[in-house]
């Protein structure tokens, strides 16, 4: 392979740069039909799930349709969106904020040879290219992290434990037969770079073992003071200590009942590696929501505090999530997102109810705020 | 402080650190107590520009750096 | 076709309804390896298939094969590349440099097909072919290529496509936004314009590390809260109104009468019975604001919260008021280290008119204190804490409001200032031994 230059000069890289030009304005890509339209919308309307009929004061029609898929996307399949949205869409196509294609169509037949075409479109091992739905009360795409596909401190694979998820799932993201819309995310470590903190489930990779150290390499690879100082709970300490073959060399400690597990260190020095075949697996949370619908914002809690991570299929956490969304969507009312469930019938009932299990691992004991998710009150109900 | 001077004590002050070649923007804040944090921040930035100093991230955090200084160039293979 | 290595684990992954990213990564692998453009690749051909081979050894150990690079980059930029390098690069030496790029989104994930294209010809010769449709924060993440193309993919995005990295590290990340007015009748500003603009007014802060930690912007057009920006960004921006809600008598009672679908459809999936206005409106409105006497619709406007769930329920009916405008909040983050913690509200409702210069003098006021008084890796919302809401309140010029606050505190341990208490705080022990012996 050829290097080919893109005129850029590794001599003189100030020469005709380009800085701080910023993204393209989102406003240049819009449809014709949105341009006209911009702020003028009278309502919508989820004619079947995923597909959205959005109507215009000025009587104009719009109509999505939203397609599942997945947020990791070769060319190749932007390629075929490409395809599609220029032979029904005018050339112009977007995504939604949980990873959804969404094709943007000014008429109900058009919309409906669309969605014919893209429920044909299948992948060699049966699955859908795209997948129709992610409206209403039902489930979304799962918003996800990187995983073992390309992060250094992952506890586990973020696409896999997806698709897995998503597998199981997938008659609830093609229907809106849910008590409310459920939020499903991941994060596949504590850092959260994906927020999955206020998620009806959140899927959540921990390790639970502290870093190992490679003594006799750290002082060549890495600066101590660095590791030391990348550790949010100081329990990173300077030592020396003595390897086999009788040298002394500079090297850390860690304070291992002090350690958090978040692989900072791990980012500063690759002599401080914490991956873990048995250590590290799936945290489940729920309960928590973004919207202020109804009731406030809300976080997610702690519902199972491990599973083992099964490749390639990850079979109990898929059925842990199963059940929590088939007892909820059994039991909750209409319009309430499964954390206010949870909390009309009481934390105890949900475990009664979804027969989790209830550890102490449940249980708060980090710092502070702790103290409040106690219970202060003789209300509670037996199970 | 006028400029080069500024620059010249940050450089002379992060020659003398052993053991530790990456520092964060509230290190050089230290240096120049005289000045505002903006006007560090301004003049660091300026000093990668410049190709005296470079930027090491976490991803998360961004940490600065003599030029080619310190032990992470070799772990990372860069150079 | 025969890939370089067997992925018997990932290759459970390809059946099952929902779209597999193993197919997906193959498909491409199969493209590069075919190359019937003849694409000069700058990049490993085989990346793709090594990148599957060393997910598959990820699913066998269980552990990541990744390591973190902190010095790549593109020059003068300290955001928008993360730096990734494989822990076997002997066995996969596709992917031995494999770094990140963050491009940054066009508002509303907008794009034409044309744009699109170009992105997919310049990642498909010097990187991977893969990406991201999109990243937790909003960018185009372009998946995987080596050091030597970054500088050339910057510059040919800046000259050929007009376009610009996003930001990591200690930078302003990239700021994201709601569909909001582009297709939503629920949006109250333009979430999309002031996305746009504060991005750019902030395009020094975007790439050149400024601030002690990460600091995110966020704008949702209504409290439906579609970006998360409450749970998750620094300075978080709603859109609310503060004059009355829109009702239309004749879509009440359509929607009553059973002639309109309730929930815009949302619930169609299941047998709920008739719709029930009382029930499903009336009775789960937070703040028992409204009545209906089966002839008219009334809502006692102030006594409202704008939770939206009635409009949510008739959006044929209801409407957001005309007097819109945005309620910031601040402080938003993950859990890490303390815990997490949502946005608390700062200025109830603000205008949102263009050049903005309420918002850019907030916005700065707030970075001024941050950067002075933050911590190295404390966000904006830890540092409140630390510091208080009174700091707060000093820095920024705000009024205090009851607004500000879920109640007032429990304990009267009020840190009194000297010139707050008549007299101040020096005294006369002299005179006051006048009257009180020793």
């Amino acid at each position: 392979m050829a290097f080919i230059s893109s005129g850029y000069d590794p001599e003189n890289p100030l020469k005709d740069r380009i800085t701080d030009i910023g993204p393209r304005k989102g406003s240049e890509f819009y449809p014709p039909i949105i341009k006209k339209n911009k702020g003028k919308w009278l309502y919508h309307e989820i004619l079947e799930p995923g597909i959205i009929k959005r109507v215009a004061e000025s009587g104009d029609e719009l109509y999505t349709i939203r397609a599942g898929g997945c947020r990791l996307m070769s060319v190749s399949l932007i390629r075929e969106i490409i395809s599609i949205a220029d032979k029904y869409c005018d050339g112009y196509v977007r995504w939604t904020t949980r990873n959804n294609v969404e094709f943007m169509v000014d008429s109900k037949e058009k919309a409906m040879s669309l969605k014919e075409d893209l429920l044909s479109r299948k992948q060699p091992g049966g699955c859908y290219k795209f997948p129709i739905g992610g409206t209403g009360a039902g489930i979304t795409n799962i918003v996800h992290t990187q995983g073992w596909i390309h992060c250094h401190t992952p506890a586990t694979d973020a696409s896999g434990t997806v698709k897995a998820t998503l597998d199981v799932l997938f008659d609830d993201f093609t229907n809106m037969k849910l008590p409310a819309k459920l939020r499903i995310s991941m994060a596949c470590c504590l850092n959260m770079c994906g927020a999955v903190h206020c998620s009806d489930i959140a899927i959540l990779g921990y390790h639970r073992k502290p870093p190992m150290i490679d003594h006799e390499y750290i002082d060549k690879l890495c600066e101590i003071p660095l590791a030391i100082a990348a550790c949010p709970t100081g329990a990173i300490k300077p030592a020396k200590v003595e390897l086999e073959d009788g040298t002394t060399v500079k090297s850390v400690a860690v304070n291992e009942e002090r350690c958090m597990f978040c692989g900072n260190c791990y980012t500063m020095c690759p002599s401080m590696p914490l991956a873990d075949t048995e250590g590290d697996g799936i945290v489940l949370l729920a309960g928590g929501k973004i919207s202020n619908r109804i009731t406030a914002p809300k976080f997610s809690k702690v519902v199972v505090a491990f599973i083992p991570n099964e490749t390639p299929r990850w079979p109990t956490m898929t059925e842990t999530i199963k059940k929590m969304v088939d007892t909820y969507a059994a039991d909750a009312r209409k319009y309430e997102r499964f954390g206010d469930w949870a909390e009309r019938i009481g934390w105890e009932k949900f475990f009664e109810k979804t027969g989790l299990e209830f550890t102490h691992h449940l249980i708060d004991d980090f710092r502070d705020p702790a103290y409040y998710t106690w219970r202060q009150t003789t209300q509670f109900k037996f199970t | 402080m006028d400029e080069e001077a500024a620059k010249k004590l940050i450089v002379e002050t992060l020659e003398k650190k052993k053991g530790k070649s990456k520092f964060y923007l509230k290190d050089f804040y230290k240096m120049l107590p005289d000045e505002k944090s903006r006007t560090v921040k301004n003049l660091v930035n300026k000093m990668v520009q410049e190709g005296m100093l470079e930027y090491w991230s976490s991803g998360s955090t961004t940490l600065y750096g003599l030029k080619g200084v310190g032990k992470q160039a070799g772990a990372e293979h860069e150079e | 076709m025969e890939f370089k290595h067997k992925t018997p684990l990932l290759d459970q992954l390809e059946t099952g309804p929902w779209p597999s990213f193993v197919t997906d990564i193959k498909q491409e692998a199969e493209s590069r390896k075919k190359n019937e453009k003849n694409i000069e690749y700058q990049i490993p051909v085989d990346c793709c298939e090594d990148l599957l081979g060393v997910l598959e050894l990820s699913y066998v150990h269980k552990r990541t094969h990744w390591k973190h690079g902190g010095i790549v980059g593109v020059f003068g930029y300290g955001g928008g590349v993360i730096g990734r390098y494989c822990d076997q690069p002997e066995m996969f030496p596709g992917v031995a440099h494999f770094h990140t790029l963050r491009v940054n989104q066009p508002a509303g994930h907008f794009y034409t097909t044309e744009y699109l294209e170009k992105l997919c010809d310049l990642w498909e010769r010097r990187g991977s072919g893969l990406t991201n449709m999109h990243g937790s924060t909003g960018d185009i993440i372009f998946l995987g290529t080596t050091t030597e193309q970054l500088e050339e993919i910057f510059y040919e995005m800046t000259h050929n496509l007009d376009q610009d990295l996003g930001g990591s590290g200690s930078n302003l990340r990239t700021p994201s936004d709601c569909m909001g007015e582009s297709m939503c009748e629920f949006a109250c500003y333009d979430t999309q314009a002031l996305c746009y603009d504060l991005t750019m007014e902030y395009q020094d802060e975007l790439h050149r590390p400024a601030f002690p930690y990460k600091f995110k912007f966020k704008f949702d057009g209504c409290p439906n809260c579609c970006v998360a920006s409450i749970a998750r960004a620094d300075l978080s921006f709603i859109g609310i109104w503060r004059d009355d809600i829109r009702i239309d008598q004749e879509a009440v009672k359509a929607y009553v009468g059973g002639e309109l679908v309730p929930n815009a459809g949302a619930h169609a999936g299941r047998d709920w019975g008739k719709f029930d206005i009382q029930k499903e409106v009336i009775d789960l409105c937070p703040t028992k604001c409204m009545r209906w006497d089966g002839e008219k619709l009334e809502i006692n406007n102030p006594e409202c919260t704008r939770c939206m769930h009635c409009i949510n329920v008739m959006p044929r009916a209801l409407r957001i008021g005309n007097d819109r405008g945005v309620c910031l909040l601040a402080g938003a983050k993950a859990p890490i280290l303390h815990g997490a913690q949502m946005s608390t509200l700062i200025v109830p409702f603000m205008k949102v008119e263009e050049p903005y210069d309420e918002i850019k003098e907030l916005i700065e006021k707030l970075w001024d204190w941050w950067m002075e008084e933050g911590l190295n890796r404390e966000r904006l919302g830890e540092l409140m804490k630390r510091q208080g809401f009174q700091k707060l309140l000093e820095v920024t010029g705000l009024k205090p409001i009851p607004q500000m606050i879920q109640e007032p505190r429990s304990n009267p341990y009020i840190f009194w200032k000297e010139e707050e208490v008549p007299g101040g705080f020096k005294r006369d022990i002299k005179e006051f031994r006048k009257y009180h012996q020793r």
